[in-house]
């Protein structure tokens, strides 16, 4: 490694100063930045699942979770998020295109199915308080709720983000900063619909067993 | 929803009544308090005396330059590293007085003058900020001042985010502080013990604050974590490959990879302890299927890795400092690489060390005490590659050196004290006892040496003088006595079996020993005192201490030395090609130490923002309020900071362009200033140089005003 | 020059907290005056695992020292500016304390196995205890008191501990309120005393006298005075104490034991003697703690800057 490092260099030809400015790419260091924080958000999910293999039996004779966990009630809720995602996609496939009233009929779409999806775990979690499962009962119900919540706020999150973006990419185009934000929040997007599948599996599936 | 709680509460206030049963007669308090009001107006008036206002607002509070936030996260380190100091001066004094059951009280304590709870507070609040808001803001404050340089770069990669941390961290610092008048902080020690934590036990706002000042400290931290490692990645100079890397660049990486990966986990216990105590959930509960251990799991996931996030930056100082006095280039930069990220992954494994004593079974403990044990060896071999760099030097023992020499031997004792604790039949009994303070302090402060070391190290670099070699020399050595005199009696009590936290000594065998360490905390007292006239000193000698030449040491050898100094606020005219693993040393070596470009080229600069400040001040008040359980407030400022992230999306007018011709005219004038060709006149402003006569905000022609 | 002086003074004054050591009385160091197998285990471990570790850090510490005053540079000793990489070292400086920590690594499994809390092998696997029958005892932690509940004899005693000498003890503890951490520095290593959980210890005491036994771990207000007395008797003096205690005639069954559980500082450092302990009373206290139906809440004021007089009324 060493003899690479120090390449030997004729200290009489040599370029000390970069005139060619070579710069720095900008969506580039933008993307990273955000796959970065994208890492820091899975440790966030990953502390939530290890949690919930810890709490997944403690009902403390309050509800188990077969008579709480519906996988059937989380089906809906999973074509309206993964179809969200898709829609998401053919907007990025319009960026690439330059075509600006894809881009915003797409997201407008994403916005709409991600609305949807989150008016189902609102009822979905009404019906829970109405039946008396609410997370002050047991562990395990503090945990039920805790983790699909924290999920929703992270959807709520990208539907305000999606809701601004809408409005940037009527009125501003397709400058620089809206495109890595519209990259960036592909990933945060596919990121989302990863974990609620994942929370499909380990919680509702899982728990129905 | 909401759970029940004690003492009144009002929708407008919240649980502010609290307040009026609180007893306000405590003459500490009251003293704290005159003394941060005293000292908050004399630097009011002085700025407002000094027509200071526009020249705070433009140059530091809405500052985007890498250096200048670096400076200020420092700077705010040192003063929590002064309120955390004062509270461990009251923690040696109290455990000095409170001895035997025939020890007087005083001030309404039944022993010593500070009553259990307060006592408990003062350690908490000490511990949490020692570690959260003055070694992490002084560490990350110097990897935004000294990282960016050293990598040839202009900036961070994102600038604006880099300024919303270090507001984040002001933010949570001004929430501990706050703590200390209204209302009390959390008295259940720095891990927040559970389920001490729980309502039932702390029904006060003292855990709330504890909970949502390192809630707001560590989002900070995190999105400078985000920020320097996408800086290292994407903003380094031409020719910077991997294994030219400057190693207190690496370190920076390693540690901001374990701050990026660990603090989330954090986040994620403080928010279920803050859902038991806001809603009644039972994550950490004992009753209703809650887990206890559960909080500990996660604490210590985050928290073990945390002791390396702050030790590996440090380990980044004494290889640069080493070096340049040992005139020798770092001994095995590829090993100290690998063993840097050695540290970092193991740090991962280790976390049940913290409670061997939890009773998991024998197979569990021993894993853990062999991965804990692992640590030894990447350490070991950093400790062998520094004497190896010392070995056929030509050795140079100014301040910093001995800062670097203090900071080596602390760890190797600290480290074999870490070492014993490892082993859980050891652990059984000095678990929990003054003998694991003594380790964490001695490593501590290899962290704080280390850091000392570096401001004087750094200090020519960054404000164009040295720092007075007398008054640091005796501050070196009258801290050093200080460390002795506490730690070493420290150690000996733990083997006569003393356990940490007690307000109140039942044992009069242990006063001599506590006695000592009160001489200890005198010493440090005096070191401070030291460290004021050495920056008095040093500044008032400015002119004769003034360095102009760019490397301040003769023999540094990294990119940061390859600039000006101090460095313009653009830091290189052109970017630097580099050729070589320290660049400076091998341009010396072959003579091509000038700096002045043939041509120069645009500069593109971001522009001074004060939105990283309004969301601070927003969450600021957001954290308070949720303390007091303000609901409206909360939601309110809440809905603030999501409003000014929107507005500020819209802005696009974030950067400018300062023409070729403009730096060149700027360059010209710094080398004809350093030449003495034009008078040195009033001293150049912090961090920006003669060229930082322009501040982002203006056109570039307009010159400073004389300020 | 004379500047320089100030240092050198300083220097050699750090030395004095180390004279002031040796002066110190060896018969305070719990650590080093073990009187049972486990804490002996404790300190053989601690011992060999410093020995251990001074073979390498001893020869750093000499180096280093000689490196620092070998190589000033006015010492004008071989410089050598280009020196920075060897194989040889580099094998040296890995290939050292990867053979020092696999030599700790096996004392440590060792160690861990032979004072283990749920079966320390230096009692189970010592033919000497092998025919003794242990003496069980519950613990029970409160906000701030100890309550020990001896099952087989059907006492209890708060705030200290009685116990035959050479006879295996094996404790089951729990805890109503928050954490505590059992521990008697002379007999035996600390384990936590969870609420709603079981942990468990083993000790032997080898030598009678009177030891020191406490909390290690802060549990709130009342902590610093959670300490008990831990006499080791003869098992004569032991059984004439059961004796003794069970004249006492104050019952305690779950009802009182609740009671006693309200937070209390045990300022003037009180024992009580119970006869006549409902039988399954440890499991009844954990069952109602898991049930969320033992539980104080510690008083605000408690938690706040209290003065004394306050303090006083809830001590006992
Ligand atoms: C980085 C971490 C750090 C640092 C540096 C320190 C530094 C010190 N600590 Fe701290 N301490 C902790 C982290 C730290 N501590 C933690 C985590 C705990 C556990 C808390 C718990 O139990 O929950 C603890 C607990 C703790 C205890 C509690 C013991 C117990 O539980 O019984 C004590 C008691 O003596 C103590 C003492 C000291 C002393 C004397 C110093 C000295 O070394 C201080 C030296 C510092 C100075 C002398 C200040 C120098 C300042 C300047 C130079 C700045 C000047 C600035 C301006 C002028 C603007 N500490
Ligand atoms: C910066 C901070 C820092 C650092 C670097 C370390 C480093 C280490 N720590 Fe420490 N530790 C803390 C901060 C730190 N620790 C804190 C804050 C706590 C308690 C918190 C609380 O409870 O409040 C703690 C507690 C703590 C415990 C738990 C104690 C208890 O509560 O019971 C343990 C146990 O294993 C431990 C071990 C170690 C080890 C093995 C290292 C190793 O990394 C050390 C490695 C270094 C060396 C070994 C020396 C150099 C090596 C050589 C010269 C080579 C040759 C030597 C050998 C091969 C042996 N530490
Ligand atoms: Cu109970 Cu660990
Ligand atoms: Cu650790």
């Amino acid at each position: 490694m060493s003899s690479h490092d120090n390449a030997p260099v004729d200290p009489n030809t040599v370029e000390l100063w970069d005139y060619e400015d070579h710069g720095h790419d900008f969506i580039g260091t933008r993307t990273l930045g955000f796959w970065l924080y994208m890492m820091s958000d899975a440790m966030i999910f990953a502390a939530l699942f290890a949690a919930h293999g810890v709490y997944v039996r403690n009902f403390a004779g309050s509800f188990t979770s077969q008579e709480v966990v519906h996988p059937m009630n989380a089906i809906w809720p999973t074509v309206f998020i993964l179809s969200s995602v898709m829609t998401y996609g053919l907007g990025m496939v319009a960026l690439k295109k330059g075509n600006k009233s894809g881009v915003v009929n797409a997201l407008i779409l994403s916005f709409l199915l991600g609305v949807g999806f989150l008016l189902m775990e609102w009822r979905e979690f009404s019906e829970l308080a109405a039946m008396g499962a609410i997370p002050q009962m047991s562990g395990f119900l503090s945990d039920f709720w805790t983790i699909v919540i924290a999920h929703a706020a992270h959807v709520l999150f990208g539907l305000i983000w999606m809701a601004v973006m809408i409005v940037q990419v009527a009125v501003n185009g397709f400058d620089q900063n809206n495109v890595y934000r519209l990259l960036n929040l592909k990933i945060f997007w596919h990121f989302q619909a990863v974990i609620w599948v994942s929370i499909f599996t380990f919680v509702y599936l899982f728990g129905a067993i | 929803m909401l759970v029940d709680l004690q003492g009144p509460w009002n929708p407008i206030f919240g649980r502010l009544g609290l307040l009026l049963e609180v007893h306000y007669n405590n003459p500490i308090i009251f003293f704290a308090f005159m003394m941060v009001v005293i000292g908050g107006t004399a630097a009011l008036s002085w700025v407002t005396f000094t027509g200071r206002w526009g020249w705070l607002w433009r140059e530091w509070l809405t500052t985007v330059d890498h250096k200048k936030l670096g400076i200020m996260y420092i700077l705010v380190g040192l003063v929590m590293m002064l309120r955390g100091f004062v509270d461990a001066l009251m923690m040696r004094t109290q455990q000095a007085m409170a001895v035997g059951p025939d020890s007087p009280g005083v001030l309404g304590a039944a022993h010593g003058y500070l009553p259990p709870y307060h006592f408990d507070q003062v350690f908490t609040a000490h511990g949490m900020i020692m570690i959260l808001l003055a070694a992490t803001p002084i560490l990350v404050g110097f990897m935004n001042l000294i990282m960016p340089i050293q990598i040839g770069a202009r900036d961070m990669a994102y600038p604006y985010l880099n300024a919303l941390g270090l507001w984040l961290t002001v933010a949570a610092a001004s929430l501990v502080m706050i703590a200390l008048f209204v209302g009390d902080f959390s008295h259940a020690g720095w891990v927040g013990l559970t389920p001490l934590t729980e309502l039932p036990y702390s029904p006060g706002v003292g855990v709330d604050y504890y909970l949502w000042s390192i809630q707001i400290g560590s989002i900070g931290t995190t999105i400078g974590a985000v920020n320097l490692i996408a800086t290292i990645i994407k903003m380094r100079a031409p020719g910077m490959t991997w294994g030219r890397l400057p190693i207190f660049t690496w370190t920076t990486l390693a540690s901001n990879i374990i701050a990026l990966t660990s603090f989330p986990v954090l986040g994620v216990a403080l928010a279920l302890l803050t859902l038991d105590r806001y809603i009644g959930t039972h994550f950490f509960t004992a009753d209703l299927g809650g887990n206890l251990m559960m909080y500990t799991n996660l604490f210590w996931i985050w928290g073990h890795p945390e002791v390396y996030f702050v030790v590996i930056p440090a380990f980044g100082f004494l290889s640069e400092i080493i070096p340049t006095f040992s005139e020798k280039p770092l001994f095995g930069y590829v090993t100290m690489v690998l063993a840097s990220m050695a540290i970092a992954g193991v740090s991962w494994t280790v976390w049940l060390h913290h409670f061997f004593t939890m009773g998991a079974s024998p197979g569990v403990n021993s894993y853990f005490s062999i991965a804990t044990m692992l640590v030894g060896i990447p350490t070991g071999v950093k400790v062998f590659n520094w004497a190896f760099t010392m070995w056929r030097g030509k050795l140079r023992f100014p301040t910093p050196m001995l800062w670097a020499i203090g900071s080596l031997f602390l760890l190797i004792t600290g480290g074999m004290t870490g070492m014993m604790l490892a082993v859980p039949a050891i652990n059984y009994l000095v678990h929990n006892s003054v003998f694991v303070i003594a380790h964490f302090h001695n490593m501590f402060l290899l962290i704080v040496y280390a850091a000392f070391g570096a401001t004087v190290y750094w200090w020519p670099k960054v404000f164009g003088f040295k720092l007075d070699e007398y008054w640091g020399k005796v501050f070196f050595w009258l801290f050093t006595a200080g460390t002795l005199f506490v730690f070493v009696p420290m150690y000996t009590l733990g083997f006569m079996g003393m356990t940490r936290r007690l307000d109140y000594i039942p044992h009069t065998s242990w006063e001599p020993l506590l006695l000592l360490e009160v001489i200890g905390t005198g010493f440090y007292l005096l070191s401070i005192l030291a460290f004021v006239i050495q920056l008095g000193v040093s500044i008032y000698n400015r002119e004769k201490n003034r360095v102009v030449a760019s490397d301040a040491w003769g023999t540094s050898r990294s990119v940061e030395w390859m600039t000006h100094t101090p460095p313009p606020f653009y830091n290189f005219a052109v970017t630097p090609v580099i050729h070589a693993r320290d660049e400076w040393a091998w341009r010396r070596e072959h003579g091509l130490t000038n700096l002045m470009p043939e041509k120069f080229l645009d500069i593109h600069m971001p522009k001074n923002t004060a939105v990283p400040l309004i969301i601070s001040f927003f969450t600021l008040v957001c954290g308070f309020a949720l303390v007091w359980r303000i609901w409206w407030l909360a939601a309110a400022t809440f809905a603030a900071i999501i409003i000014a992230m929107i507005i500020r999306s819209f802005d696009k007018d974030t950067d400018y362009i300062i023409p070729a011709a403009e730096v060149e005219r700027m360059e010209k004038e710094i080398v004809a200033r350093a030449e003495g060709r034009i008078p040195a006149g009033e001293p150049a402003p912090v961090g920006g140089g003669a060229g930082g006569a322009y501040a982002s905000k203006r056109t570039p022609t307009q010159r400073r005003d004389n300020d | 020059m004379k500047r320089k002086k100030i240092p050198m003074f300083l220097r050699f004054f750090a030395l004095i907290p180390l004279l002031l050591l040796g002066g110190c009385n060896t018969e305070h160091f719990w650590l080093f005056n073990p009187k049972g197998p486990v804490a002996a285990a404790n300190l053989y471990y601690m011992v060999v695992d410093v020995v251990i570790m001074s073979i390498v850090i001893v020869p750093t510490v000499i180096f280093t020292i000689w490196v620092i005053s070998r190589y000033r540079a006015s010492k004008k000793a071989h410089h050598d500016p280009k020196f920075s990489h060897s194989n040889g070292l580099e094998v040296l400086v890995w290939g050292i304390p990867i053979i020092i920590v696999g030599v700790l690594a096996f004392f440590s499994y060792e160690g861990t196995h032979a004072v283990n809390p749920w079966n320390p092998t230096v009692i189970t696997k010592n033919p000497k205890y092998a025919d003794t029958k242990p003496l069980e005892v519950d613990v029970v932690t409160t906000d701030w008191q100890w309550m020990f509940i001896y099952p087989k004899q059907h006492i209890a005693v708060a705030n200290e501990l009685v116990i035959p000498v050479h006879t295996p003890v094996h404790f089951r503890l729990t805890s109503t309120s928050v954490t505590n951490n059992f521990y008697i520095p002379q007999l035996v290593g600390q384990v936590y005393v969870m609420p709603g959980m079981r942990s468990k210890q083993s000790l032997v005491a080898t030598h009678t006298g009177e030891y020191h036994g406490f909390s290690a771990a802060l549990s709130g207000g009342g902590f610093s005075w959670m300490d008990f007395k831990t006499k080791a008797v003869s098992e004569a003096d032991f059984n004439a104490w059961v004796e003794k205690v069970k004249q006492q005639g104050r019952r305690l069954a779950y009802p009182k034991f609740a009671a006693f559980a309200k937070p209390t500082v045990n300022l003037a450092g009180k024992v009580h003697y119970f006869s006549d302990v409902q039988p399954g009373l440890f499991a009844e206290v954990i069952k109602n703690v898991r049930d969320g139906k033992l539980q104080y809440a510690t008083p605000m004021f408690l938690t706040e800057n209290m003065d004394s007089k306050e303090f006083k009324q809830h001590s006992n």
